[in-house]
């Protein structure tokens, strides 16, 4: 075991290494061995899929060290995140490879000569690198070419392919964090907020509560029988997150559009009652101008009513529970004014009024 | 190879100059001539890359100076590095030109200029993409865990797309207009081999809008029929009838292409024929009438073409077997009437052919035996009712279930009782059609004297091989070949199977029968369509089979 545990802190560190100028003092026998190693590892990843202890222990050291080389910190490379990535860590290694200049003729000649080898002897084998880099570079041109034609995009946020894939992706790699850190993936979370850009990463997690707690996600993964069959565990994860988080939370209620934010209050009663919280909060802060016989903003930073108005009309228009909450808090905030009938002194009074006949 | 060589520089010339008209293949028009052009630049990639490879890097560029030009392109257009193996093929040809050890400047930018355009091809993302890049760079992920799942989400919302447009034509919020639909077909064209656009070709496949006339590229049928036959993709049933019934030019390829199996195939029996028919999934598709008449005039065809082949005939026996079965199993009452399948023929007649024979205790055989027979006799020799298309079409329905004559050469010689003539009459009838009733009157007088004096040979205690030749009638002393040999030999040989001492003398008699090729192999043919339809019935006759099973093999050895 402990071997073992040795191979994979050594080729998580030739992979780090693959990226940087170091390689340029590899030769030919430097990139066969590598990958070697990393098909070794591959080998690993197909005996021990079902080996419980095994994996976690692999697990575990992988997160380790990806904490260690920075995996959360700004300059992070990414490396062997997770079990799962030994699948395919030969080719990581082969495509880091490829792309670095600083790789001498000589040892690039020959990790084309390995990469591919050209038609016929190894093609019969199950499944060669050649074959697998092939298909990759397929399946990328296809995406090229749906996009070239306009497919796959979609004025609908949660549908969008771009966001969805991004949103699958986040709950796969949330699950396995939270499997390896005691405290689950809220850090995690958090340094991705300070370095992704915060609005694709707002509609990312929107996407991700959206998911269909039973869509197959992740992916082919036969091998891991525990591996966790919904994405139920890391969209929970991001409740809990941005429970915890309110400032992150308000962001997100404010810059979401309203029709997405109800769908997702639709799926998560906590963060339903954090929204409707807010939103009340927010119709706090508008005072009546007499005058022009309109509710305005305080401060700049204030929700215009016309915003306000939006957000729980699209609250209104979701199905029964969300639709008779609203209205409910809403009688009870216009009861606490004092329950006026006429406009222009409660803004209670006046959403209700306004939801009822934009109804 | 060296030929290929040879015709190299024109192709180079056309392609650079097709290259450079398709560009990055943006506009609509340059993306269906590429699209059309992909297979053959395919082939010429693969024969660059075969003189490529025995050259050393500065050999190539002496000899195409513009080599870098021309990959370059390629590399830049999508289409071909989504098609098929083009991608594969387009970097084995980069990695001919590396220099191991460059030697001077010049070669080392050859160098660094192959190493960029690998990296193109093979790694970083997309110059469209880079928030995504960053976004699963932070997760900690590389490009390839990203993008098999988005490709999976932009064809499943695709799909799901055209499902509403199915569903919901009105909902215009997502309606995919039928110009889009056309394009997707063509943009598809050379995408389908890829498995992740499985359900993609299935949903267009199955769509049907609401025009009239068909909204999908015929590129389109054809890249996903020859993906199909090529074994390149795999469909479910309903999305291959859907192809068969909407592109009949895709439908009639498949039939040929089963043709082309079946003759390229050596040494056929049955059983690899009907390995051959259910693999082409044609009997299953035949459930649909239109399909069956498509496939069914072709076997007609066929068989006329080769003049009644008896290899034509044990195709369409088996295509027969197959094709009831499937619609046995797709559903226990029929959807459409037999006369839907088989117009010309009359509808009372399939329906005693179609009788499974399996479904009838042995001993009852004789009942719709003799009613297919009489029946046939009357339809033929009843000058209105064969009016408009003769006896051949009776004849060819009774082709595709030539088992009943087959049963009825076996019961001709074991029923106890006299067996009726009718029986010989179904046999003669059905070696051929021909409307010479002076030529079956001969025909049957010979199988009628042969057949008594076989079935007195039956009782005889002890059976030489003489005496069954004899009984055939070689020795008669008419000196007339005889009308119908075939018919003789047909049940002389049925006489060798079952009479009790028939294994003894069987080596024997056949050869003294055997005398040309064509009847050995006619031979052959007798004991393989009689085992086959034996299992096919579940017959019990262990001594018979084991005899039919040994002569089988000894005389495919002599063949």
């Amino acid at each position: 075991m402990e071997s073992l545990l040795q191979h994979l802190d050594r080729f998580s560190e030739v992979l780090a290494v693959s990226r940087t100028t170091h390689v340029s003092s590899w030769d030919p026998a430097t990139v066969r061995r590598a990958l070697q190693w990393a098909g070794y590892l591959r080998h690993i990843h197909r005996r021990f899929g079902r080996h419980v202890r095994i994996r976690t222990a692999l697990e575990r050291r992988l997160h380790n060290h990806w904490k260690q080389v920075g995996g959360s910190g700004p300059a992070s490379v990414p490396g062997l995140t997770s079990f799962r990535a030994l699948e395919r860590c030969d080719l990581l290694l082969s495509q880091r490879l490829l792309e670095n200049p600083a790789l001498g003729d000589a040892a690039f000649h020959s990790l084309l000569q390995q990469l591919f080898p050209g038609p016929g002897v190894l093609e019969a084998e199950e499944e060669t690198l050649q074959g697998s880099l092939a298909l990759l570079a397929r399946r990328r041109s296809a995406v090229h070419v749906l996009r070239l034609n306009g497919y796959g995009e979609t004025s609908v946020l949660q549908e969008d392919s771009v966001i969805k894939t991004q949103a699958e992706l986040l709950l796969e790699r949330l699950q396995q964090v939270g499997r390896a850190e005691a405290e689950g993936p809220s850090r995690f979370l958090s340094s991705l907020w300070e370095r992704l850009p915060q609005n694709n990463f707002l509609q990312v997690i929107a996407a991700a509560l959206l998911l269909p707690s039973s869509s197959p996600q992740p992916p082919k993964e036969p091998l891991e029988p525990d591996s966790p069959k919904t994405p139920g565990e890391g969209s929970q994860e991001l409740v809990y997150w941005l429970l915890r988080k309110s400032d992150i939370m308000a962001t997100f209620c404010r810059s979401l559009p309203a029709g997405l934010v109800t769908s997702v209050a639709g799926r998560h009663p906590d963060l339903f009652q954090v929204y409707l919280g807010l939103l009340t909060n927010w119709g706090r802060h508008l005072h009546y101008d007499l005058q022009k016989g309109i509710w305005v903003e305080a401060e700049s930073q204030d929700v215009p009513w016309e915003e306000l108005y939006g957000r729980f009309q699209s609250l209104c228009q979701a199905p029964s529970p969300l639709k008779d909450e609203v209205l409910t808090a809403l009688a009870s905030c216009k009861a606490q004014d004092g329950d006026f009938e006429v406009p222009g002194l409660s803004i209670w009074t006046d959403l209700l009024l306004a939801l009822r006949s934009g109804a | 190879m060296a030929q290929d060589a040879v015709g190299l520089p024109s192709d180079y010339q056309f392609w650079m100059w097709k290259l450079s008209v398709w560009g990055q293949a943006s506009t609509s028009e340059t993306q269906q001539d590429t699209c059309r052009h992909l297979p053959q630049f395919q082939e010429f990639l693969r024969q660059m890359y075969e003189a490529l490879k025995e050259m050393d890097s500065s050999t190539v560029i002496e000899r195409f100076p513009t080599i870098g030009q021309l990959l370059a392109k390629a590399c830049l257009n999508p289409f071909i590095l989504a098609y098929d193996e083009s991608q594969k093929i387009l970097i084995w040809c980069l990695c001919c030109l590396i220099n191991k050890e460059p030697q001077n400047s010049g070669e080392s930018k050859l160098n660094s200029w192959i190493r960029e355009m690998l990296s193109h091809i093979l790694s970083s993302f997309r110059f469209d993409m880079k928030e995504v890049g960053l976004f699963t760079h932070c997760l900690g992920y590389a490009p390839a865990d990203y993008y098999p799942g988005l490709l999976k989400n932009m064809v499943l919302s695709l799909v799901s797309e055209l499902r509403e447009n199915h569903l919901n034509g009105f909902n215009t919020q997502r309606r995919m207009v039928p110009e889009r639909v056309r394009s997707l077909s063509r943009v598809c064209a050379p995408l389908i081999t890829l498995p992740d656009f499985k359900p993609l070709v299935e949903a267009l496949l199955t769509y049907h809008g609401r025009e009239p006339q068909e909204m999908l590229w015929p590129e389109f049928f054809d890249a996903v029929n020859d993906a199909f036959l090529l074994k390149k993709i795999s469909l479910p049933k309903s999305a291959i009838v859907c192809l068969w019934l909407r592109h009949l030019p895709s439908l009639e390829k498949a039939v040929l292409h089963l043709f082309e199996k079946l003759i390229s195939s050596e040494r056929n029996s049955l059983r690899r024929i009907e390995c051959f028919m259910k693999d082409s999934l044609l009997p299953e598709a035949a459930c649909h009438p239109a399909i069956f008449r498509m496939v069914d005039e072709m076997f007609r065809y066929a068989l006329l073409e080769t003049d009644g082949a008896p290899e034509v005939l044990a195709a369409i026996q088996v295509f027969t077997w197959c094709f009831v079965e499937a619609l046995e199993k797709e559903d226990t009452q029929l959807k459409f009437t037999l006369k839907t399948y088989f117009p010309y023929a009359s509808p009372s007649l399939v329906m005693v052919l179609l009788q499974h024979p399996k479904g009838i205790p042995q001993g009852l055989w004789h009942q719709p035996l003799t009613h297919i027979s009489e029946m046939l006799r009357e339809i033929v020799e009843d000058q209105a009712h064969w009016s408009c298309r003769g006896p051949f079409e009776s004849w060819f329905v009774l082709v595709h279930f030539g088992g009943w004559a087959d049963v009825a050469a076996e019961h001709l010689l074991m029923s106890a009782a006299e067996p009726p003539e009718a029986w010989l009459w179904l046999l003669a009838f059905s070696y051929s059609p021909r409307d010479r009733s002076q030529w079956r009157a001969e025909a049957m007088a010979e199988g009628k004297a042969v057949l008594s004096r076989l079935r007195k040979l039956l009782r005889s205690p002890t059976l030489s091989a003489r005496d069954v030749h004899a009984a055939a009638g070689e020795q008669s002393g008419d000196p007339r070949p005889p009308a119908c040999p075939w018919l003789i030999r047909r049940l002389t040989l049925n006489f060798l199977l079952w009479a009790p001492g028939g294994h003894t003398i069987a080596r024997e008699v056949i050869t003294l029968m055997a005398q040309t090729d064509e009847i050995t192999h006619e031979i052959i043919g007798f004991l393989d369509q009689t085992l086959y339809r034996w299992d096919r019935l579940c017959m019990e006759a262990p001594t018979s089979r084991k005899l039919a099973r040994e002569l089988l093999t000894e005389l495919r050895v002599h063949v």
